[in-house]
């Protein structure tokens, strides 16, 4: 268990309800983390002010400033790895909460081994190591991945870690179509043959970032039925 | 099925209009015909009468001075003499014998009179008038007494050219009675078009309501001042509004009691983490009751995920949302994921470049219940098969998508009832502990029927030992309209995504932890 985990690699956990709360952290804990906790939105943009953490996972139901803003707050200041926790059934929170910044989110009742796994796979992502390709040009667009640079016409974009590894991971093979699923075991470890909204609104993020043109994508393109690729 | 059905044993309420709009003109039209007849005939024939009398009377004013003879001859000749009218006959009476009869054609000679007439003419000294037939002919016959030798004046005249001009006018009549109904006919589909309009909006608003279009409405304004169909209009209306109040209602109680329950669960579920971690440390029949504590909260878990599910159906509070699914690819990276990598799947060639319009999601949730199923009650899938079906060419293709297994598969009176809730079959309980309550093939169905697809279950089809679950789904072109090829399709789409991912996306989670467990 957390052999890959970095000594000291600090989780900053958002949650109102006490028992929650305290039970995952023990968990977490169990699997090498370190955790933080935070009661209230408030709390929690404070306590990453004072200290930034590694990973934040926020509860979407805060009393006081909810957990989408707390997300816009904290993703304002740094692109640290955020995981959306969402337990309503009928609001538009999973991809409410991915407009708001998150890179993943999970549904309550929360499985801590699943937790840790995601949070393991956002570190790592976090820290893409590609090995040759050191410079990867598109027409207007140009992708160093060793630095985790991307810039269009010249002029440096700035991506959170999950649009840039996902990017990196399309124009590592250029052409190459992947399916929903493809992209979310590569870029968020997910084990299962899972939801692929997660990847459109990602992709629909990346492309306000990368395209001229948005509404007319030149560069992160839709199979249709398939998936999405890289105009090479 | 049910409406089609409907409509095979009961005209419509169009159809009835048009056939009581037909059947009147039918009625009016033919009491117009028979009077037409009735009238024309009586007036024909008195006229004819009239005119045969006056000819008649004035031949026998010519003929009485002349009839001085009994002389057949001469009487033939006398009756030669007179004018065209009918065809004249003379009976004279004589005093010492048989009365002597002569007529100008022997056809019409004193044999084909009626016994009546003559009677009343020759013994009662009367005029008199009848109409008669004589072999199939229609005639008319006058006659008069004259005083002269005793003797009697006829004549005969046919009615057969009457008769025709009657016949003919019945026949276009007939005519004409036809015409007049197909138009009626024609009128009463074409009016009650109109009539039913407002019938077919509400109707058109109800189906809306079906689909799950909440909040369709009929504009009251449209109907306000039409006294019968205002109530209808402003009830229908209200009991959208209260359908719509008690769906919202029950979704938001599905909500509540969902985010109630999770709650917990997540507790439970994270304590229970900590407590296998350390598991090593407890005596050991604590170490036996964590186990049945984590079997049982896994099953407990995923019972209430499957009931949040159902319930979201049950509410109406699912929405469908239609990917663009190349088939073949999808089925097999799903059963790679879930199924493992071994398992076989077979695809017809047909569907190899085709892509469909179906919801991805609940498509996957389908194959995992179904997998799962194969798992607990065999020892796994055997093989998944993606077949297209058109049983013929009337009827739209599908695509089937079936999950076989080597188990002891489903008695024949199972069938039909192994997708109902909470239903094991006679196979359940009979394996371990880890058997799920019977919710997973109730919610394929669910999400089957959605999308307008079914489920069911048969006999494998190489004859082999188990069951085959068929997942059939309509082979549907995606419309370009909802290519997600560029942002604003994508922007449009999104807060349905967002309903639909929230609604039912939080499986996903659950599903992984199991599955990885168990593999």
């Amino acid at each position: 268990m957390g052999d890959n985990v970095r000594v000291g690699t600090r989780i900053l956990y958002v949650e109102d309800d006490q028992r929650i709360r305290g039970s995952v952290k023990l968990a977490l804990e169990d699997d090498g983390w370190q955790v933080d906790e935070a009661e209230t939105g408030e709390d929690a943009i404070v306590n990453f002010d004072r200290q930034p953490s590694d990973v934040v996972l926020i509860d979407i139901m805060l009393p006081g400033i909810d957990g989408f803003e707390v997300c816009r707050s904290i993703r304002r200041r740094s692109d640290v790895p955020i995981i959306m926790v969402t337990a309503r059934a009928d609001t538009h929170d999973v991809v409410a909460g991915l407009e708001a910044g998150a890179d993943d989110y999970m549904t309550k009742p929360l499985q801590p081994k699943e937790l840790s796994a995601r949070i393991r796979a956002l570190l790592r992502r976090a820290r893409p190591n590609q090995p040759g390709n050191p410079r990867l040009r598109f027409g207007d667009l140009e992708v160093v991945p060793s630095e985790g640079v991307v810039s269009r016409d010249g002029e440096q974009l700035h991506l959170t870690k999950t649009e840039f590894r996902l990017l990196v991971e399309l124009a590592n093979n250029p052409g190459k179509v992947f399916s929903r699923e493809d992209l979310l075991e590569k870029v968020w470890g997910h084990g299962v043959f899972g939801d692929g909204r997660l990847v459109d609104v990602h992709v629909r993020r990346l492309r306000t970032k990368v395209e001229a043109d948005p509404a007319n994508p030149r560069h992160v393109v839709t199979v249709r039925g398939l998936g999405y690729k890289l105009q090479p | 099925m049910h409406r089609g059905m409907h409509r095979g044993m009961h005209l419509g309420l169009r159809g009835r209009i048009t056939i009581a709009v037909a059947l009147v003109g039918l009625l009016l039209s033919t009491v117009l015909s028979v009077t037409t007849i009735t009238v024309a005939r009586t007036t024909l024939l008195d006229t004819r009468e009239d005119a045969l009398t006056r000819q008649a009377l004035a031949n026998s004013e010519t003929l009485r001075p002349e009839i001085d003879t009994s002389e057949a001859a001469e009487l033939q000749t006398l009756l030669s003499s007179l004018p065209d009218g009918g065809t004249p006959s003379v009976i004279v009476q004589t005093t010492t014998g048989e009365p002597v009869s002569v007529s100008i054609d022997t056809r019409y000679g004193i044999d084909v009179l009626p016994s009546e007439l003559l009677d009343r003419v020759v013994e009662g000294r009367t005029t008199g008038i009848m109409r008669f037939e004589s072999e199939g002919q229609p005639l008319v016959a006058v006659g008069i007494p004259l005083t002269e030798r005793d003797a009697s004046y006829f004549e005969v005249n046919t009615l057969d050219d009457i008769n025709t001009a009657i016949r003919t006018l019945s026949v276009t009549l007939m005519v004409v009675t036809a015409f007049a109904t197909i138009l009626a006919m024609a009128l009463g589909f074409w009016s009650s078009r109109y009539a039913l309009q407002p019938l077919r909006r509400i109707g058109e608003a109800a189906e809306s309501v079906a689909l799950g279009q909440l909040d369709t409405r009929i504009d009251y304004e449209d109907y306000a001042s039409d006294l019968d169909l205002a109530p209808l209009v402003a009830n229908f209306n209200d009991m959208v509004s209260a359908l719509q109040g008690r769906i919202d209602r029950d979704a938001r109680f599905a909500s509540d009691v969902s985010h109630e329950l999770r709650s917990p669960l997540t507790t439970l579920n994270a304590s229970i983490g900590v407590l296998l971690n350390n598991r090593e440390q407890l005596p050991e029949r604590s170490q036996q009751a964590l186990d049945l504590l984590d079997l049982d909260m896994r099953r407990f878990t995923q019972l209430v995920e499957d009931l949040l599910e159902i319930s979201r159906f049950d509410a109406g509070a699912v929405r469908l949302e239609l990917d663009s699914v190349a088939i073949v690819p999808t089925v097999r990276a799903a059963v790679a994921s879930m199924g493992g990598a071994a398992l076989r799947v077979e695809s017809d060639p047909a569907l190899d470049d085709v892509v469909i319009a179906c919801d991805r999601r609940r498509l996957v949730r389908i194959l995992a219940n179904y997998l799962d199923n194969a798992a607990k009650y065999a020892d796994g899938a055997t093989g998944v098969f993606v077949e297209r079906h058109q049983p013929d060419d009337d009827r739209p293709a599908t695509v089937q998508i079936a999950v076989e297994d080597d188990g002891p598969g489903v008695p024949e009176a199972e069938r039909g009832r192994i997708f109902d809730r909470f239903n094991r079959g006679d196979q359940g309980g009979s394996r371990g502990m880890d058997l799920g309550v019977g919710l997973g093939l109730a919610l394929a169905a669910e999400h089957a029927r959605l999308q307008g697809g079914d489920v069911w279950v048969e006999d494998r089809h190489d004859g082999g030992q188990g069951a085959r679950f068929v997942v059939e789904l309509p082979l549907q072109e995606p419309g370009t309209a909802d290519e997600p090829d560029d942002a604003d399709d994508l922007a449009s789409v999104t807060r349905e995504e967002a309903e639909s991912f929230a609604l039912t996306g939080e499986l996903p989670a659950i599903r992984i932890e199991q599955g990885g467990e168990r593999a």
